[in-house]
């Protein structure tokens, strides 16, 4: 046995020289023409990022993605864009404000997802014994969203609901959140109940906001502290079970790219629940200069690039991609979503996000 | 090249490369602020500098003063509390944290011996209310430690998740809710105080024959019982309305360090050391993949709301200190001989004012004396000289009450030689007789020297003291400061045999002086 031992050490370490001189020949080769390009993105997209097999797809375009992220809404105001080559929040209105902010007219609107509710299959029963939830083909959608919000706005507790056996808790009956100043999906929760509080109306005057701006900040301010990028409650829903928060208003996209992942955390207790109506996000990827520029191009146009963001749980123009990646991992996701309600203009959302933050600063 | 050749070829390149790495970045090292609770993190740092190449040098420090710390801009590449969002709030739009990402989760929970437990129907109870848990600790017979929530994020969050629950909101805490008379009957039963939570838990195993309940985070209970250092095992409440759980959250501070902290986040939340960590330190998992083992409950945790209102929680803090904790009395020994005179004396007469609301700092502001607080100081140098004191009525700094005190800081002159033990021996009779009249108090002394005994009675002389004490008149801690030419080991010693605690004030006599508070 101790013969071997030589020849074969000598042998692996002969093996391992070439292979180390070749790879780092391939990567020299690989690296002439590959231009770095470093950007702020919504923490929602840091897996998409990350994955492998988007980073060889970028590498094939000649480039390599530094992330930082961020809350989508946090990326305008707190950061100095022109030290980053792009900016990708999440949804319309945050990447209305950066374009702003860095005066660029220049937008790419690489994939978008609905919003959802991530909550659990006790839950969903208790809605439903409620008439708040209904199933349809194997999918929860909340069919009447004006009751839960008249629930929400009127303090109710899930003890104060009828049937709540499993969750007869104390807990206020809210949506969870990120927070409202810093991040667009508690920006779309915003658009989506200042449309129901308005009578099913997108609100498009300063004078509409007054009546409802009350319940609209109680929604959020009742929460107490929330964290400012859409990742982290997710990854609290996933770990901490019901009890922190029964509710929590996600991107589709979480819920999707982590019920297809092996050795995924989604179980058989959650279920995710769809508003009627809903709101889209769209995911809109802003360049500072020509290297944002080349990487919001592939994104937008590489069909490879695009076909791996719906593995992310992104929709996006390619509705048969997404319809089968839905069919092969078995996932409870309805088609095509009718009925959906477009968020205020950025003037708008921006004049209710600031009057929230006044009431946070306690005037 | 065929397939398996390849293949080969590319499993030893990911080695060397990977070997590479480690060794380019072996020497990479970065300064990480950290809450002590993080102490027991330590057996696992060479694990972490292994598996990622980053050696972290810790520091500790207790809530206020961390987030102070931060806030002021002292230079370190991480922060590494048990929660960060306190922090967060104060840090308001400085944006000193760049990023952050949570650790590891543990509630800080209630945790009450198994017979009293059986006896009040606390055991597997579903119902029980931290109503119920503030009724028996009002009555007297729920006797716990809780460590100080200005000094300790245990005590910090358990105030707030007690605080919230007891408000019969069930939103997050605003000033209105405040409960104050549920509150003072809830920290009535508060018997046992400390600026840490790891020195509450030593001081509690200590005292366990007193007390019958501890308050602190899940996982130290939970060790507390693995490692059977109690006559009697706790059994964990977790009540109705819900807790606060602590998340641990990984701050980078120093923009420079981004991809060391992305490294390490990347490993922190691998089901690899998730695990690890699960087990060593009986903390729960961040991520679904790892998952808990037998030895956690899992009742249905109820989270409940944390505040996002500062005044709502500074308002909380000074009524905690102002107003529901139970009084205290502070006896507080000086040595005031020769060898201060000059720039030591002026650092104690400062740290003595710091104390009446002049430090305005975040620390200092929740570290000054408090209403309802007895004051003792006895001046020594070879002889003790006549005990002067003050109580605390109105804990404003302009108060007359607060005034006085500046007035006889400044009093104090420097004279004669070192007599450590004789004035230390008098505090202690001074406390005994106040406490047999008034044993509902906190009691505590501090003793500032600079210098060796050589007056009056012996080292030996004051352990046979102590040690001859009948056993009602034991428990009361001294906590030695470290200053000048005082012995660090006597210093110690001092503390061990009265089961308090030495701080070292070489440094700054004022910190030592601030960070005692949570103690007293």
């Amino acid at each position: 046995m101790r013969k071997l031992i030589a020849p074969l050490l000598t042998l692996l370490l002969v093996l391992g020289l070439g292979a180390g001189i070749y790879v780092s020949v391939n990567e020299q080769l690989a690296k002439q023409g590959t231009v770095t390009v470093r950007g702020l993105i919504g923490s929602e997209k840091e897996d998409f990022f990350r994955d492998p097999r988007v980073i060889e797809a970028l590498a094939k375009q000649g480039l390599a993605v530094e992330v930082e992220k961020a809350g989508s809404r946090q990326i305008a105001t707190q950061f100095k864009l022109k030290d980053y080559d792009f900016a990708f929040p999440s949804g319309a209105p945050a990447a209305e404000k950066i374009k702003r902010e860095a005066n660029v007219n220049k937008a790419y609107e690489v994939f978008f997802t609905p919003m959802a509710v991530a909550s659990w299959k006790l839950i969903a029963g208790i809605l439903e014994a409620n008439g708040i939830v209904s199933q349809r083909d194997g999918v929860y959608y909340i069919i009447d969203l004006t009751r839960l919000l008249q629930f929400v706005t009127a303090e109710k507790r899930w003890s104060d609901l009828s049937k709540n056996g499993g969750y007869n808790v104390k807990k206020s009956l809210l949506v969870g959140t990120t927070d409202v100043r810093q991040s667009n999906s508690a920006a779309m929760y915003l658009s989506l109940a200042s449309y129901i509080l308005n009578n099913n109306n997108i609100v498009d005057s300063a004078a509409q906001i007054g009546p409802i701006i009350q319940p609209l900040e109680s929604l959020f301010l009742r929460q107490g502290f929330v964290e400012n990028s859409s990742a982290a409650p997710f990854k609290d829903y996933l770990v901490m079970g019901p009890g922190k928060a029964p509710l929590v208003m996600i991107y589709e996209a979480q819920y999707l790219e982590e019920a297809s992942r092996a050795n995924s955390g989604v179980s058989d207790a959650m279920a995710l629940l769809y508003p009627e109506p809903t709101i889209f996000t769209k995911h809109i990827l802003v360049p500072f200069n020509d290297k944002g520029d080349r990487l919001g191009a592939a994104l937008a146009d590489d069909p490879e690039l695009q076909k791996l963001a719906i593995e992310h749980g992104f929709r996006n123009r390619d509705a048969a991609g997404f319809r089968d990646f839905v069919k092969s991992h078995n996932l409870a996701v309805p088609d095509t979503l009718v009925n959906v309600v477009e968020p205020p203009t950025f003037e708008m959302l921006e004049q209710m996000i600031v009057m929230i933050e006044q009431r946070y600063k306690g005037n | 090249m065929n397939t398996p050749l390849r293949f080969i070829l590319f499993i030893f390149a990911a080695l060397m490369l990977s070997g590479c790495d480690g060794q380019k970045n072996a020497n990479e090292s970065l300064t990480v602020l950290a809450g002590s609770e993080l102490k027991d993190m330590e057996p696992l740092l060479g694990d972490i500098e292994n598996k990622t190449g980053i050696k972290l040098q810790m520091t500790y420090s207790g809530t206020l003063d961390g987030a102070e710390k931060l806030i002021a801009g002292e230079p370190t590449d991480l922060a590494w509390f048990s929660h960060g969002k306190y922090i967060t709030l104060v840090q308001g739009d400085r944006n000193r944290i760049l990023a952050q990402e949570k650790t590891m989760l543990s509630p800080v929970l209630l945790g009450v011996k198994e017979s009293e437990a059986k006896a009040w129907g606390w055991s597997d109870n579903p119902n029980l209310t931290w109503r119920d848990i503030a009724a028996k600790a009002d009555s007297g017979e729920l006797r716990y430690a809780m460590a100080d929530p200005a000094s300790s994020n245990s005590g910090f969050t358990a105030l707030v998740g007690v605080a919230t629950a007891l408000s019969g909101s069930s939103d997050a805490l605003s000033i209105k809710d405040i409960d104050q008379a549920q509150l003072s009957g809830f920290f009535k039963g508060q018997q046992l105080s400390a600026g840490s939570s790891g020195w509450l838990t030593d001081a509690f195993v200590k005292e366990q024959a007193r007390l019958n309940g501890i308050i602190n985070y899940e996982s130290v209970l939970m060790a507390l019982n693995r490692d059977k250092r109690l006559d009697e095992q706790l059994v964990l409440i977790y009540p109705k309305e819900g807790i606060i759980t602590a998340d641990y959250p990984l701050m980078l501070i120093n923009g420079e360090k981004r991809e060391a902290y992305n490294k390490l986040v990347a490993y922190l939340t691998s089901p690899e050391f998730q695990q690890k960590m699960m087990e060593q330190t009986l903390r729960r998992p961040v991520i679904p993949q790892v998952k808990l083992s037998a030895d956690f409950a899992s009742p249905l945790l109820v989270e409940l709301a944390f505040p996002n209102d500062l005044a709502a929680i500074d308002k909380l803090l000074f009524a905690y200190e102002d107003k529901h904790r139970r009084s205290s009395h502070a006896y507080f020994v000086l040595d005031v001989s020769g060898s201060m005179a000059g720039g030591r004396m002026q650092s104690l007469q400062t740290a003595l004012k710091n104390l009446t609301g002049q430090d305005q700092t975040l620390s200092g502001r929740f570290s000054r004396f408090r209403s309802r607080e007895t004051l003792t100081f006895i001046p020594f140098d070879n002889q003790v000289y006549p005990a002067k004191t003050f109580t605390i009525n109105d804990p404003g700094s302009q108060s007359a009450d607060m005034q006085a005190v500046r007035q006889y800081a400044d009093s104090l002159q420097p004279l004669g030689s070192t007599g450590i033990y004789q004035a230390l021996q008098a505090a202690y009779r001074m406390a005994l007789e106040a406490r047999h009249k008034d044993p509902d108090r906190f009691y505590s002394i501090v003793l500032m020297t600079d210098g060796e005994n050589n007056a009056g009675l012996s080292e030996d002389g004051f352990a046979q003291f102590i040690a001859a004490l009948a056993p009602r008149d034991r428990g009361i801690k001294t906590f030695t400061i470290l200053f000048g030419d005082a012995s660090q080991e006597g210093m110690k010693q001092l503390a061990e045999i009265t089961e308090g605690r030495l701080f070292d004030g070489r440094e700054s006599l004022n910190q030592a002086f601030k960070t005692i508070r949570g103690y007293q």
